[in-house]
Protein backbone atom coordinates (compact mmCIF):
# COMPACT_ATOMS: atom_id res chain seq x y z
CA UNK A 1 0.00 0.00 0.00
CA UNK A 2 1.99 3.02 -1.22
CA UNK A 3 0.85 6.49 -0.45
CA UNK A 4 1.56 9.68 -3.02
CA UNK A 5 3.33 12.28 -0.97
CA UNK A 6 0.36 14.73 -0.82
CA UNK A 7 -1.87 11.65 0.19
CA UNK A 8 0.88 11.46 3.33
CA UNK A 9 0.95 15.49 4.32
CA UNK A 10 -3.05 15.25 4.20
CA UNK A 11 -3.35 13.10 6.68
CA UNK A 12 -0.66 14.32 9.15
CA UNK A 13 -1.85 17.62 8.56
CA UNK A 14 -5.59 17.54 8.60
CA UNK A 15 -6.31 20.85 9.82
CA UNK A 16 -5.01 22.86 7.15
CA UNK A 17 -6.17 20.97 4.02
CA UNK A 18 -10.09 21.78 5.56
CA UNK A 19 -8.98 25.24 5.66
CA UNK A 20 -7.03 25.39 2.46
CA UNK A 21 -10.50 23.73 0.98
CA UNK A 22 -13.04 25.36 3.10
CA UNK A 23 -11.05 28.62 1.70
CA UNK A 24 -11.38 27.03 -1.74
CA UNK A 25 -14.31 26.54 -1.71
CA UNK A 26 -15.47 30.20 -0.38
CA UNK A 27 -13.09 31.65 -3.10
CA UNK A 28 -15.00 29.93 -5.92
CA UNK A 29 -18.61 30.98 -4.08
CA UNK A 30 -17.55 35.03 -3.63
CA UNK A 31 -16.43 37.57 -6.14
CA UNK A 32 -13.21 37.52 -6.95
CA UNK A 33 -12.17 40.28 -8.42
CA UNK A 34 -13.14 42.61 -5.99
CA UNK A 35 -10.22 43.90 -4.12
CA UNK A 36 -11.88 44.71 -0.88
CA UNK A 37 -12.96 41.28 -0.59
CA UNK A 38 -9.10 40.54 -1.49
CA UNK A 39 -8.20 42.49 0.74
CA UNK A 40 -10.66 41.42 3.76
CA UNK A 41 -10.03 37.92 3.15
CA UNK A 42 -6.72 38.55 3.25
CA UNK A 43 -7.12 39.91 6.88
CA UNK A 44 -9.08 37.02 7.76
CA UNK A 45 -6.41 34.79 6.61
CA UNK A 46 -4.13 36.59 8.36
CA UNK A 47 -5.94 36.68 12.07
CA UNK A 48 -6.70 32.87 11.63
CA UNK A 49 -2.64 32.37 10.79
CA UNK A 50 -1.31 34.71 12.97
CA UNK A 51 0.94 33.32 15.61
CA UNK A 52 1.40 34.45 19.05
CA UNK A 53 4.14 36.67 18.40
CA UNK A 54 2.66 38.25 15.65
CA UNK A 55 -0.19 39.03 17.68
CA UNK A 56 1.88 40.38 20.64
CA UNK A 57 3.38 42.67 18.12
CA UNK A 58 0.16 43.64 16.63
CA UNK A 59 -0.87 44.44 20.15
CA UNK A 60 2.24 46.50 20.79
CA UNK A 61 1.94 48.73 17.92
CA UNK A 62 -1.57 49.14 18.77
CA UNK A 63 -0.77 50.25 21.84
CA UNK A 64 1.56 52.42 21.25
CA UNK A 65 0.46 53.87 17.83
CA UNK A 66 -3.14 54.92 19.34
CA UNK A 67 -1.81 55.75 22.73
CA UNK A 68 0.35 58.18 21.31
CA UNK A 69 -1.48 59.81 18.66
CA UNK A 70 -4.71 60.73 21.19
CA UNK A 71 -1.71 62.15 23.47
CA UNK A 72 -0.69 64.34 21.06
CA UNK A 73 -4.21 65.37 19.57
CA UNK A 74 -5.15 66.12 23.36
CA UNK A 75 -2.34 68.07 23.82
CA UNK A 76 -1.87 69.99 20.26
CA UNK A 77 -4.70 72.61 20.70
CA UNK A 78 -5.89 74.27 23.56
CA UNK A 79 -6.76 73.65 27.00
CA UNK A 80 -9.84 70.42 27.31
CA UNK A 81 -10.60 70.36 30.98
CA UNK A 82 -11.56 72.91 33.75
CA UNK A 83 -13.06 75.73 31.90
CA UNK A 84 -16.04 77.65 33.34
CA UNK A 85 -18.83 78.20 30.49
CA UNK A 86 -20.02 82.17 31.18
CA UNK A 87 -21.95 83.41 28.19
CA UNK A 88 -19.95 83.38 25.25
CA UNK A 89 -17.01 82.94 26.93
CA UNK A 90 -15.35 80.31 28.84
CA UNK A 91 -13.23 81.01 32.08
CA UNK A 92 -9.81 79.38 32.98
CA UNK A 93 -9.20 80.20 36.61
CA UNK A 94 -6.94 77.14 37.32
CA UNK A 95 -4.75 76.66 34.55
CA UNK A 96 -1.57 77.99 35.90
CA UNK A 97 -2.16 77.16 39.60
CA UNK A 98 -1.16 73.76 41.40
CA UNK A 99 -4.73 72.30 40.87
CA UNK A 100 -4.50 72.37 36.96
CA UNK A 101 -5.01 69.04 35.71
CA UNK A 102 -2.42 67.28 33.84
CA UNK A 103 -3.95 67.94 30.55
CA UNK A 104 -3.32 71.67 30.98
CA UNK A 105 -0.06 71.32 32.41
CA UNK A 106 0.91 68.64 29.24
CA UNK A 107 -0.82 71.75 27.20
CA UNK A 108 1.42 74.59 28.84
CA UNK A 109 4.44 72.60 28.73
CA UNK A 110 3.73 71.94 24.68
CA UNK A 111 3.61 75.71 24.13
CA UNK A 112 5.99 77.61 26.79
CA UNK A 113 2.85 79.24 27.78
CA UNK A 114 3.07 81.07 31.02
CA UNK A 115 -0.42 80.62 32.39
CA UNK A 116 -1.90 83.73 34.66
CA UNK A 117 -1.48 82.84 38.64
CA UNK A 118 -4.96 82.66 40.64
CA UNK A 119 -4.02 85.70 42.76
CA UNK A 120 -2.37 87.16 39.30
CA UNK A 121 -5.21 87.43 36.79
CA UNK A 122 -7.69 85.27 34.81
CA UNK A 123 -7.79 83.92 30.98
CA UNK A 124 -11.41 84.17 29.47
CA UNK A 125 -11.53 82.80 25.61
CA UNK A 126 -14.23 82.81 23.13
CA UNK A 127 -14.49 81.43 20.12
CA UNK A 128 -18.11 81.40 19.05
CA UNK A 129 -20.65 84.01 19.81
CA UNK A 130 -23.68 84.38 21.72
CA UNK A 131 -25.94 82.48 19.72
CA UNK A 132 -23.30 79.44 19.43
CA UNK A 133 -21.78 80.15 16.42
CA UNK A 134 -17.95 80.03 14.96
CA UNK A 135 -16.19 83.37 15.37
CA UNK A 136 -15.06 83.71 11.83
CA UNK A 137 -12.78 86.31 10.44
CA UNK A 138 -15.25 87.43 7.53
CA UNK A 139 -17.38 88.27 9.90
CA UNK A 140 -18.69 91.35 12.06
CA UNK A 141 -18.74 90.93 15.47
CA UNK A 142 -20.35 93.54 18.64
CA UNK A 143 -18.56 92.95 21.69
CA UNK A 144 -20.85 95.08 24.12
CA UNK A 145 -20.72 95.00 28.02
CA UNK A 146 -18.81 95.46 30.85
CA UNK A 147 -16.31 93.35 32.48
CA UNK A 148 -15.77 91.84 35.55
CA UNK A 149 -14.35 93.72 38.56
CA UNK A 150 -10.20 94.59 37.78
CA UNK A 151 -7.53 96.32 38.23
CA UNK A 152 -6.80 96.46 34.56
CA UNK A 153 -7.88 94.02 31.60
CA UNK A 154 -7.35 93.30 28.13
CA UNK A 155 -8.62 91.87 25.08
CA UNK A 156 -6.88 90.09 22.20
CA UNK A 157 -7.86 88.87 18.98
CA UNK A 158 -6.17 86.28 17.50
CA UNK A 159 -6.67 83.67 14.53
CA UNK A 160 -5.54 80.05 14.51
CA UNK A 161 -2.08 79.12 13.24
CA UNK A 162 0.89 80.74 12.26
CA UNK A 163 0.49 84.23 11.46
CA UNK A 164 0.24 85.30 7.82
CA UNK A 165 1.90 88.37 6.88
CA UNK A 166 5.43 89.36 8.30
CA UNK A 167 4.48 92.54 9.42
CA UNK A 168 2.73 93.08 13.03
CA UNK A 169 -0.79 93.82 13.03
CA UNK A 170 -1.71 97.47 13.24
CA UNK A 171 -3.71 96.31 16.49
CA UNK A 172 -4.17 93.13 18.27
CA UNK A 173 -6.22 94.18 21.15
CA UNK A 174 -8.00 96.84 23.46
CA UNK A 175 -6.38 97.86 26.96
CA UNK A 176 -9.32 99.12 29.72
CA UNK A 177 -7.57 102.78 29.77
CA UNK A 178 -7.11 103.18 26.04
CA UNK A 179 -10.68 101.94 25.04
CA UNK A 180 -13.52 104.77 24.40
CA UNK A 181 -16.48 104.05 26.54
CA UNK A 182 -20.07 105.57 26.21
CA UNK A 183 -21.40 107.96 28.90
CA UNK A 184 -22.46 105.26 31.39
CA UNK A 185 -18.97 103.26 31.54
CA UNK A 186 -20.07 100.29 29.11
CA UNK A 187 -18.09 100.05 25.90
CA UNK A 188 -18.56 98.47 22.51
CA UNK A 189 -16.02 96.85 20.26
CA UNK A 190 -16.56 96.26 17.31
CA UNK A 191 -14.33 93.14 15.64
CA UNK A 192 -14.86 93.60 11.78
CA UNK A 193 -12.30 92.74 8.31
CA UNK A 194 -13.40 96.47 7.64
CA UNK A 195 -12.98 99.87 9.37
CA UNK A 196 -15.41 100.83 11.65
CA UNK A 197 -16.01 103.71 13.85
CA UNK A 198 -15.42 103.48 17.64
CA UNK A 199 -13.40 101.19 18.98
CA UNK A 200 -12.67 99.14 15.76
CA UNK A 201 -10.40 95.82 16.41
CA UNK A 202 -9.61 94.26 12.97
CA UNK A 203 -9.71 90.99 11.99
CA UNK A 204 -6.29 89.08 12.43
CA UNK A 205 -6.53 87.52 9.06
CA UNK A 206 -8.25 87.47 5.85
CA UNK A 207 -10.45 83.81 6.44
CA UNK A 208 -11.38 81.21 8.80
CA UNK A 209 -11.72 80.85 12.65
CA UNK A 210 -10.23 83.55 15.16
CA UNK A 211 -10.75 83.58 18.99
CA UNK A 212 -10.88 86.35 21.53
CA UNK A 213 -9.05 86.16 24.85
CA UNK A 214 -10.04 88.54 27.73
CA UNK A 215 -7.69 88.65 30.40
CA UNK A 216 -8.53 90.32 33.72
CA UNK A 217 -5.13 91.21 35.82
CA UNK A 218 -5.76 91.80 39.63
CA UNK A 219 -9.11 90.29 39.80
CA UNK A 220 -10.67 89.24 43.18
CA UNK A 221 -13.31 86.62 40.34
CA UNK A 222 -10.02 84.38 39.71
CA UNK A 223 -11.13 82.56 43.24
CA UNK A 224 -14.86 82.39 42.32
CA UNK A 225 -14.73 82.22 38.64
CA UNK A 226 -18.36 79.88 38.73
CA UNK A 227 -20.33 82.39 40.65
CA UNK A 228 -19.39 84.94 37.28
CA UNK A 229 -23.18 85.89 35.51
CA UNK A 230 -23.25 86.21 32.08
CA UNK A 231 -24.39 90.33 32.08
CA UNK A 232 -21.02 90.58 33.97
CA UNK A 233 -18.95 89.66 30.90
CA UNK A 234 -19.20 91.61 27.22
CA UNK A 235 -21.70 90.07 25.22
CA UNK A 236 -20.53 88.81 21.63
CA UNK A 237 -23.13 89.33 19.06
CA UNK A 238 -22.97 88.48 15.40
CA UNK A 239 -23.79 91.74 12.65
CA UNK A 240 -23.35 90.80 10.01
CA UNK A 241 -20.89 88.87 7.64
CA UNK A 242 -19.34 89.49 4.09
CA UNK A 243 -20.34 86.92 1.40
CA UNK B 1 -9.21 29.43 22.18
CA UNK B 2 -10.42 30.07 18.41
CA UNK B 3 -8.00 31.95 15.95
CA UNK B 4 -10.81 35.00 16.35
CA UNK B 5 -10.75 35.12 19.71
CA UNK B 6 -6.96 35.09 20.42
CA UNK B 7 -7.13 38.57 17.63
CA UNK B 8 -9.79 39.72 19.66
CA UNK B 9 -7.52 39.56 23.04
CA UNK B 10 -4.61 40.77 21.69
CA UNK B 11 -6.71 43.70 19.98
CA UNK B 12 -8.26 44.23 23.62
CA UNK B 13 -4.94 43.79 25.52
CA UNK B 14 -3.84 46.66 22.41
CA UNK B 15 -6.35 49.19 23.61
CA UNK B 16 -5.43 48.81 27.17
CA UNK B 17 -1.92 49.47 26.46
CA UNK B 18 -3.24 52.38 24.66
CA UNK B 19 -4.41 53.86 27.37
CA UNK B 20 -1.64 53.52 29.16
CA UNK B 21 0.79 54.73 27.04
CA UNK B 22 -1.70 58.12 26.39
CA UNK B 23 -1.36 58.69 30.62
CA UNK B 24 1.85 58.46 30.84
CA UNK B 25 2.71 60.40 27.72
CA UNK B 26 0.47 63.09 29.33
CA UNK B 27 2.00 63.11 32.67
CA UNK B 28 5.61 63.42 31.05
CA UNK B 29 5.15 65.93 28.44
CA UNK B 30 5.87 68.93 31.49
CA UNK B 31 8.96 66.60 32.83
CA UNK B 32 10.25 66.09 29.36
CA UNK B 33 9.16 69.41 27.09
CA UNK B 34 12.41 71.01 26.23
CA UNK B 35 10.46 74.68 25.22
CA UNK B 36 8.30 74.79 28.54
CA UNK B 37 8.90 78.18 30.10
CA UNK B 38 11.04 76.58 33.15
CA UNK B 39 13.41 75.00 30.49
CA UNK B 40 13.89 78.71 28.69
CA UNK B 41 13.94 80.27 31.88
CA UNK B 42 16.91 78.45 32.74
CA UNK B 43 18.45 78.27 29.80
CA UNK B 44 18.50 82.25 30.37
CA UNK B 45 22.43 83.78 30.88
CA UNK B 46 21.29 86.94 32.41
CA UNK B 47 21.48 86.08 35.99
CA UNK B 48 20.44 89.20 38.04
CA UNK B 49 17.79 90.87 36.10
CA UNK B 50 14.98 88.61 34.67
CA UNK B 51 14.88 87.16 31.01
CA UNK B 52 12.58 89.18 28.79
CA UNK B 53 9.98 86.65 27.19
CA UNK B 54 7.55 89.56 26.15
CA UNK B 55 8.65 92.40 24.90
CA UNK B 56 6.11 95.04 23.92
CA UNK B 57 8.00 98.07 22.72
CA UNK B 58 7.34 99.14 19.03
CA UNK B 59 9.30 97.84 16.10
CA UNK B 60 9.57 94.06 18.12
CA UNK B 61 7.65 91.35 15.96
CA UNK B 62 6.10 89.14 18.42
CA UNK B 63 7.09 85.33 17.84
CA UNK B 64 4.96 83.44 15.32
CA UNK B 65 2.10 81.70 17.04
CA UNK B 66 1.43 77.93 15.76
CA UNK B 67 -1.16 76.52 18.15
CA UNK B 68 -4.72 76.91 19.47
CA UNK B 69 -3.95 78.76 22.03
CA UNK B 70 -4.24 83.02 22.92
CA UNK B 71 -1.26 84.99 21.82
CA UNK B 72 0.46 86.70 24.46
CA UNK B 73 -0.63 89.73 25.37
CA UNK B 74 0.74 92.73 23.26
CA UNK B 75 0.40 94.80 26.17
CA UNK B 76 2.03 93.17 29.11
CA UNK B 77 5.51 93.16 29.21
CA UNK B 78 7.12 89.44 30.46
CA UNK B 79 10.10 88.38 31.94
CA UNK B 80 11.24 85.26 33.84
CA UNK B 81 13.38 84.34 36.82
CA UNK B 82 14.74 80.73 37.02
CA UNK B 83 15.71 79.58 40.61
CA UNK B 84 16.99 76.69 41.91
CA UNK B 85 16.72 76.96 45.36
CA UNK B 86 20.12 74.74 46.69
CA UNK B 87 22.35 77.43 45.37
CA UNK B 88 20.05 79.44 48.46
CA UNK B 89 17.18 81.49 48.74
CA UNK B 90 15.49 83.79 45.82
CA UNK B 91 15.23 87.11 46.06
CA UNK B 92 13.26 89.04 43.80
CA UNK B 93 13.40 92.83 44.28
CA UNK B 94 11.29 95.27 42.49
CA UNK B 95 10.49 98.92 42.64
CA UNK B 96 7.00 99.97 42.32
CA UNK B 97 6.35 102.92 39.57
CA UNK B 98 3.53 104.04 37.67
CA UNK B 99 2.52 100.80 35.74
CA UNK B 100 0.82 97.79 37.50
CA UNK B 101 3.24 95.22 37.87
CA UNK B 102 2.67 91.23 39.39
CA UNK B 103 5.18 88.54 40.42
CA UNK B 104 4.00 85.35 40.16
CA UNK B 105 6.30 82.42 41.55
CA UNK B 106 5.81 78.70 39.66
CA UNK B 107 7.13 75.53 40.44
CA UNK B 108 7.39 72.50 37.74
CA UNK B 109 3.53 71.42 38.64
CA UNK B 110 2.19 75.16 38.53
CA UNK B 111 2.17 78.84 40.06
CA UNK B 112 1.90 78.49 43.60
CA UNK B 113 1.73 82.36 44.91
CA UNK B 114 1.39 85.50 43.33
CA UNK B 115 1.72 89.14 44.65
CA UNK B 116 1.49 92.70 42.60
CA UNK B 117 2.65 95.96 43.54
CA UNK B 118 -0.48 96.93 45.79
CA UNK B 119 1.37 94.56 48.43
CA UNK B 120 4.28 97.02 48.38
CA UNK B 121 5.65 98.53 51.33
CA UNK B 122 7.11 101.91 50.64
CA UNK B 123 7.52 101.58 46.81
CA UNK B 124 9.52 98.15 47.47
CA UNK B 125 8.12 94.74 46.77
CA UNK B 126 10.88 92.31 48.31
CA UNK B 127 10.17 88.57 47.05
CA UNK B 128 12.30 85.59 49.37
CA UNK B 129 11.71 82.31 47.78
CA UNK B 130 12.80 80.01 49.99
CA UNK B 131 12.65 75.85 51.34
CA UNK B 132 11.19 75.03 53.96
CA UNK B 133 14.61 74.59 56.00
CA UNK B 134 15.90 77.77 54.35
CA UNK B 135 12.20 79.28 56.32
CA UNK B 136 13.62 77.98 59.51
CA UNK B 137 17.05 79.01 59.68
CA UNK B 138 15.52 82.33 58.46
CA UNK B 139 13.34 82.71 61.31
CA UNK B 140 16.00 81.18 63.71
CA UNK B 141 18.56 83.92 62.91
CA UNK B 142 16.37 86.56 62.39
CA UNK B 143 16.71 90.03 64.70
CA UNK B 144 13.71 90.64 66.62
CA UNK B 145 14.27 93.93 66.95
CA UNK B 146 13.97 94.32 63.33
CA UNK B 147 11.36 94.47 61.49
CA UNK B 148 11.43 92.52 58.18
CA UNK B 149 9.79 94.04 55.00
CA UNK B 150 9.93 90.81 52.68
CA UNK B 151 7.66 88.43 51.35
CA UNK B 152 8.51 84.77 52.15
CA UNK B 153 7.59 82.17 50.62
CA UNK B 154 7.75 78.59 50.78
CA UNK B 155 8.29 76.79 48.32
CA UNK B 156 7.90 73.20 47.82
CA UNK B 157 10.48 72.23 44.89
CA UNK B 158 13.69 73.17 44.67
CA UNK B 159 13.32 74.69 40.91
CA UNK B 160 11.37 76.63 39.67
CA UNK B 161 10.63 80.35 38.05
CA UNK B 162 9.08 83.91 39.20
CA UNK B 163 7.34 85.77 36.18
CA UNK B 164 7.45 89.35 36.29
CA UNK B 165 4.21 91.11 34.52
CA UNK B 166 4.23 94.87 33.70
CA UNK B 167 1.11 96.24 31.54
CA UNK B 168 1.38 99.17 29.57
CA UNK B 169 -2.25 100.38 29.74
CA UNK B 170 -1.09 102.97 26.78
CA UNK B 171 0.94 102.25 23.99
CA UNK B 172 3.19 104.98 25.03
CA UNK B 173 3.99 103.45 28.42
CA UNK B 174 5.59 100.03 26.39
CA UNK B 175 9.01 101.19 26.52
CA UNK B 176 8.58 101.75 30.46
CA UNK B 177 6.78 98.28 31.11
CA UNK B 178 9.17 97.02 29.11
CA UNK B 179 12.04 98.56 31.09
CA UNK B 180 10.20 98.21 34.64
CA UNK B 181 10.59 94.23 33.81
CA UNK B 182 14.62 94.70 33.68
CA UNK B 183 14.67 96.88 36.18
CA UNK B 184 13.65 93.98 38.54
CA UNK B 185 16.28 92.48 40.34
CA UNK B 186 16.54 88.68 41.22
CA UNK B 187 19.37 87.22 42.90
CA UNK B 188 20.42 84.54 45.40
CA UNK B 189 20.98 85.18 48.98
CA UNK B 190 24.00 83.72 50.64
CA UNK B 191 24.12 83.92 54.22
CA UNK B 192 26.97 85.62 54.32
CA UNK B 193 25.21 88.50 52.54
CA UNK B 194 22.66 88.18 55.19
CA UNK B 195 24.50 89.12 58.03
CA UNK B 196 26.56 91.53 56.12
CA UNK B 197 23.44 93.30 55.46
CA UNK B 198 22.37 93.36 59.04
Amino acid sequence: MRMTFAETVARLRPDQTRTRSSESLSREAGPVSETGGRVTRALRHGVRKASTVTLILYALALGAGLGLATADYATRGGYLFGGVRVGAWTAWPKVGSLGADPYARAVNARRGEIPLAIGEGMLLTAEQDESGRQLDAACTYRVAGVTPPARAWTVTVAGRGSRVSDSAPMREGFTATEILREADGQFVITLSPEVQPGNWLPMPRAKGPVRLALRLYDTPVAASAGSLDRSAVPAITRTGCAV
Amino acid sequence: MTPRGRFLVASLSGLVLAGLVHGTTILLIPRLAESDALSRARSGENLDHPLAINTVAAGDTTPPVEAWLPIPDPAVAVGLCAYDLSEGPMRVSARTGALMLSLAVHGPRGAFYAVTDQAAVRGALDLVVLTRAQYDEALANADEDEVSHDVRIVAGDTRGFVVVRVIAALPSQRAAADAAVQAVSCTVDSPGDEKAGG
